[in-house]
């Protein structure tokens, strides 16, 4: 499933869960992708949830960042809803050149994020793809600046395709997660945590037949 | 696979696909006895029973291997045992060989043996010749086991697939003036050359585009452009490394219209399951396969032969598509938590790896992008 990148050492100071979310065909993947691979490439839709780990410095820190990148059709929102607990980012992307994928923002995405995230002081960000296509742009970067700020969010546009902004999204993000306490805190206990199940039989399994639950 | 909730699919694809109920009741459980005396032969490694033909998931397409790695974990067909790398090709050529022959011949037979075909096709058909394509069709039941009856039933079946599609995918403008073609037509054969005005018979004054009655034709037609905005988001989208999929030229537009009248025609007749994302990755490789058969006579009707298979195939696990079952015995959840206990007999190392190092519910969920991702392996 998830591929991860850089992980040669292993070793890193936080660990950071971020989710990525918006409408179908607005382009999460091809940021992800676009952001891990430094490459541009054409993607099949999403189907339920996808994951990739990349390995970065930021403001001195090692850090671990886990991205969840989940499927934009409502028929999955059932599906993924369970990955917003424990996430310390949220990055809420839509398509600059399609108006309705920018309006669902509010009438769907931030009402999703509410519903689901169980961390207050979760990190949210309001991303507006596709800027290369200027020509067809239908979303003012204005419309998109005030929508941020009405819902508590940082604000960037980019372009998957031309890697414009692309690293400024999750470094951005990154660094306003390390200046919460809250999160901050997570994000080193879960490197401890990984340093414990990294001993053998740590974790002996369950008994029982119920398992996944 | 349990019966009960089953959704059971409109009644007009059971007259579109004939023989659809009997296939219902195989899935209920028992195989069907072909021969008595025939030596069953299934690949099944202990225990793996998803509550599917297992055939159904071995698209073995051979224009894809981006994503076998992922997949090849959870396949649940054993491969042959590889001794080297250069007996293996020498070996692996000798067995398409003999395996095509063996198709060839089977295919020739006036009452096909279907067991023996599963058994052939069951570690993938060769190459060329369409014989994946026929291979497929019988599998799936669209073409019945006796030779002598396919000419009339294809024939059949495309043409309830154009009435289909002239009746659910036209606007109801272009209906209505296909119908006043035809009844102009009709009443010119019958009146000879007798000029005078024509007659605007069939045509409803009182449905009109800004209708808001339920019933109307319109209401029913904006309702789907939605979902076929989806549809061809996705469809271009679909193996974008393809050329038969993606681009600009005609003859990949033309492939994608094709399966954009499948999965639109489908999202209509079964209103509760409607288009899932993933369907565009089930269908792809069938109508791939349909429409590059040597036979150019199925290879035109590639779109109407795509469209039945792609029912059979989908009547299997159309539960799982189904978001208000996601929760029931039927639903994608528990058959995903079936597939998680079944990899825990039978790989636990890896069961362990996925459930503690992703946490939580992550091997559930995570399978559930395999189960699909069959589609495109």
């Amino acid at each position: 499933m998830g591929s991860s990148s850089g992980q040669s050492s292993g070793s890193y100071d936080l660990s950071f869960k971020i989710l990525l979310i918006g409408d179908s065909g607005v382009g999460k993947s091809s940021l992800l992708v676009s952001f891990i691979s430094n490459s541009v490439e054409d993607l099949a839709p999403t189907i339920g949830v996808d994951f990739k780990i990349k390995q970065l410095t930021v403001g001195g820190k090692r850090l671990k960042l886990t991205i969840w990148d989940t499927a934009g059709q409502e028929r999955f929102r059932t599906l993924t809803s369970s990955y917003y607990r424990n996430a310390q980012g949220i990055i809420l992307v839509y398509d600059v050149t399609r108006r309705e994928t920018f309006t669902n923002l509010s009438d769907v995405w931030t009402k999703e994020v509410d519903l689901y995230s169980t961390n207050p002081d979760c990190v949210k960000m309001l991303v507006g793809n596709k800027v290369d296509k200027d020509s067809e742009r239908d979303v003012t970067r204005d419309e998109g600046m005030s929508l941020a700020k009405e819902h508590g969010c940082m604000f960037l546009e980019c372009s998957a395709k031309t890697r414009q902004n692309v690293e400024q999204c999750f470094e951005e993000l990154a660094l306003k997660i390390m200046e919460v306490p809250s999160l901050l805190e997570e994000g080193s206990t879960a490197v401890k945590r990984n340093i414990l199940k990294q001993k053998p039989d740590q974790h002996p399994p369950s008994s029982g037949g119920g398992c996944c639950s | 696979m349990l019966k009960k909730g089953k959704l059971k699919l409109p009644d007009r694809l059971g007259i579109l696909v004939p023989g659809f109920d009997d296939k219902e009741e195989e899935n209920g459980g028992s195989e069907p006895v072909f021969e008595s005396g025939e030596e069953l032969e299934i690949m099944e490694p202990n225990g793996v029973e998803l509550g599917n033909k297992e055939n159904e998931y071995e698209f073995d397409l051979g224009v894809d291997d981006k994503v076998g790695d992922k997949v090849d974990a959870f396949r649940t067909r054993k491969r042959p045992d590889k001794d080297g790398p250069g007996q293996v090709t020498v070996r692996e050529v000798i067995a398409a060989d003999e395996k095509r022959s063996d198709l060839e011949y089977e295919f020739s037979q006036k009452e096909i043996n279907l067991e023996k075909v599963k058994r052939i096709a069951s570690m993938g058909v060769p190459d060329g010749g369409g014989l994946r394509a026929t291979a497929w069709k019988l599998l799936l039941g669209y073409l019945s086991p006796s030779h002598d009856v396919w000419e009339k039933e294809l024939t059949e079946n495309r043409q309830k697939y154009a009435k289909l599609k002239e009746e659910l995918l036209l606007s109801p403008s272009e209906y209505t003036r296909v119908k006043a073609d035809a009844m102009i037509s009709a009443e010119l054969s019958s009146e000879g050359d007798v000029a005078g005005p024509l007659k605007r018979r069939g045509i409803s004054h009182g449905d009109h585009p800004l209708s808001v009655g339920m019933a109307s034709a319109w209401h029913h037609y904006f309702k789907h452009t939605e979902i076929a905005e989806q549809i061809d988001r996705d469809l271009q989208r679909t193996h974008p490394d393809m050329k038969f999929f993606s681009g600009e030229s005609s003859f990949s537009k033309k492939n994608r219209e094709a399966m954009r009248n499948i999965l639109l025609l489908f999202a209509k007749l079964n209103p509760a399951i409607c288009y899932v994302q993933g369907m565009n990755e089930v269908l792809a490789p069938i109508f791939y396969v349909f429409s590059t058969d040597t036979d150019e006579q199925n290879a035109v009707n590639a779109e109407a032969d795509s469209f039945s298979c792609f029912v059979r195939l989908l009547s299997d696990s159309v539960d799982h598509f189904c978001q208000q079952l996601d929760n029931s015995p039927v639903g994608i959840l528990s058959t995903l938590s079936r597939l998680a206990k079944l990899l825990k007999e039978n790989d636990e190392e890896l069961w362990k790896h996925l459930e503690f190092t992703t946490k939580q519910t992550v091997l559930h969920k995570g399978l559930l992008q395999v189960f699909i991702i069959f589609g495109s392996s």
